[in-house]
């Protein structure tokens, strides 16, 4: 307790950003530092599990201090420490893990392991004080692409995910193949900022009728496909133009869906998260259709949607709240289920 | 004095603490490669064994590699965070040598392998000589050959008695080879054996050993330069310098 108020210290290492946040009853970011590898990646194209793991290592005692000093809170008045323990690369995840219990267990706090998605989700809570569930969440980034129905702070209930790609990974293989670099996402954004998306018309994916699944996979190969045969027959690409495309016919499926998810359930509150979530056209997008049905749209600004340990270590304020705590043999698991 | 010593680089974790009388208990885990889930329980038990709380350990210490790269992770964060807590120093125990102190009593030579896959094995050897643990050949990432290579050299400048033992996860896949390099050796009198089972892998106690001589002579660092010892990049690094 520091001034009266709950200190949770988060910590989060469950791809390749490595970070540690001190947050004050539940909803209070003190700090949230963000070692982040994207430089270290960029020369691979994407990123690398062993390197990943290596760099959160070297990072993590650091970033670690440095949350605690940014707060002003010593150890000693951390009333619990949170941590991602899935999904993710599980050897990415280990090093948050492990020293996270070993903290833990040094200076006798309560532990709790965090679903990363939950994390993200709870991003909204520090952005909007006064959110509270249930509403509807749309969760994108690079390694998930969910729709789920938040009913309470502990109920979650996925309706859609990828049956393969997830959005941001779709995003990170054409901008590949555009030659636009890593990471694909911000890279996309900007370039389909000067190209009309109306140019190539690649095919929205809606899987069955009313499924709220997604599948990206089928646009990648669209991508690819659409680049060689303009190169078969001569003919320039624009790059700015196919990104465009690209981009909208993504972010038409994801809207739409969801959308459909909220009006389904009847949800008058649609909540953002995740790297993708901080895509402008996915935002204006989403923005026009919930303004239409009257649905309130909320998405965190765009440092709480990137990975980091502000949203662990509330989403793991609100478990220890719900009365549940780990013990010392919690594990990291990269296919953790919702 | 009380030292933790944490081993998690092989398939096997351990913890062990040792004082400074060299008084060492040891905690051994059941099950293979599951050290980052039994690591703290482990630590526990070891305490309560000895009748010591957390706040008695007066120094952390680590295996610090070669081994396995998530293995030595598992062990090298837990042991920084375990220090950043309770605000101690660390200790970094070379793996290899470590192998040395299974054998307090060993005439011989200690040559301890792990297989790196592709006929490659982190490995280096070393010996007592008047009490004091000496290096034979450096502890490194070689080809099975080239370590085979340089512990022969070493033979044909000492006199004497020439005797070898291997240790490690690598004696399973590289007995045959070894067997066949003794056989074709120029050094007649060298004997080669091979550990048994229960002394065969790494051990939390040998790390214990080794770190209170490392204590002792001043080798004792922060947090911030505890390092693991990969001794091998990254394969993605590997291939990107090789194009």
């Amino acid at each position: 307790m520091k001034n009266n108020q709950f200190i949770t210290l988060g910590i989060e290492s469950s791809c390749d950003e490595t970070s540690a946040s001190v947050v004050a009853e539940g909803r209070n970011a003190l700090s949230n530092i963000i070692a982040s590898q994207i430089k270290v990646h960029q020369v691979f194209g994407g990123v690398v599990p062993e390197i990943a793991s290596r760099h959160h290592l070297d990072n993590i005692n650091t970033v670690i201090d440095s949350a605690l000093k940014e707060a002003e809170v010593t150890l000693d008045e951390v009333d619990l420490i949170g941590v991602t323990h899935g999904p993710g690369l599980v050897g990415a995840l280990l090093i948050g893990l492990a020293t996270a219990k070993a903290m833990a267990f040094a200076c006798k706090k309560p532990l709790v392991g965090v679903h990363h998605i939950q994390g993200h989700i709870s991003a909204n809570y520090l952005e909007h004080k006064d959110l509270k569930p249930p509403f509807l969440a749309l969760v994108v980034s690079g390694g998930h692409t969910n729709i789920v129905d938040v009913e309470g702070y502990q109920e979650y209930r996925v309706l859609g995910r990828t049956r393969d790609d997830a959005a941001g990974e779709a995003f990170d293989k054409v901008a590949r193949v555009l030659g636009l670099g890593y990471p694909g996402g911000p890279m996309i954004d900007a370039a389909a900022r000067k190209g009309n998306p109306h140019a190539v018309a690649f095919k929205r994916v809606y899987l069955e009728k009313d499924s709220l699944d997604f599948s990206f996979s089928g646009i990648k190969t669209g991508v690819l496909n659409y680049l060689n045969t303009q190169k078969l027959k001569g003919e320039a690409v624009s790059v700015e133009d196919t990104a465009a495309s690209f981009q909208l016919a993504v972010m038409e499926v994801i809207v739409n869906k969801t959308i459909m998810a909220a009006e389904n359930l009847k949800k008058d509150k649609i909540v953002m998260a995740g790297g993708v979530a901080a895509n402008s056209l996915l935002r204006s997008m989403l923005k026009e259709s919930c303004n239409k049905k009257g649905i309130a749209l909320y998405y965190p600004s765009p440092i709480l949607c990137t990975d980091n340990a502000a949203m662990i270590a509330c989403a793991a304020y609100y478990k220890y709240q719900a009365g549940i705590e780990d013990d010392f043999y919690l594990d990291a698991y990269p296919n953790l289920a919702l | 004095m009380n030292i933790l010593a944490i081993e998690t680089t092989g398939a096997q974790a351990s913890v062990a603490l040792i004082d400074e009388t060299g008084q060492v208990s040891l905690e051994t885990s059941d099950q293979k490669m599951n050290h980052l889930q039994n690591l703290m329980p482990m630590v526990d038990m070891i305490l309560s064994k000895r009748g010591l709380k957390i706040d008695d350990l007066t120094y952390i210490a680590v295996s610090e590699g070669p081994g396995s790269f998530t293995g030595i992770r598992i062990g090298v964060s837990s042991a920084r965070a375990l220090a950043q807590a309770l605000g101690l120093q660390t200790i970094g125990v070379p793996t290899l040598k470590s192998f040395l102190y299974h054998v307090p009593d060993y005439k011989g030579v200690v040559c301890p392998i792990f297989d790196a896959r592709r006929n490659q094995v982190y490995g280096g050897a070393y010996q007592w000589m008047d009490g004091q643990a000496e290096e034979f050949v450096p502890g490194d990432a070689y080809d099975l050959d080239e370590l085979l290579g340089l512990l022969e050299q070493r033979f044909q400048s000492v006199s004497g008695q020439k005797e070898v033992t291997f240790f490690g996860d690598g004696i399973i896949p590289y007995r045959d080879q070894i067997e066949a390099w003794q056989q074709a050796s120029p050094n007649n009198n060298m004997q080669v054996f091979f550990a048994a089972d229960d002394i065969r892998l790494q051990k939390a106690s040998s790390i214990a050993r080794l770190a209170l001589e490392l204590c002792r002579s001043g080798n004792r660092k922060s947090l911030y330069d505890l390092k693991p010892v990969y001794m091998r990049k990254a394969e993605a690094e590997r291939k990107l310098e090789g194009k």
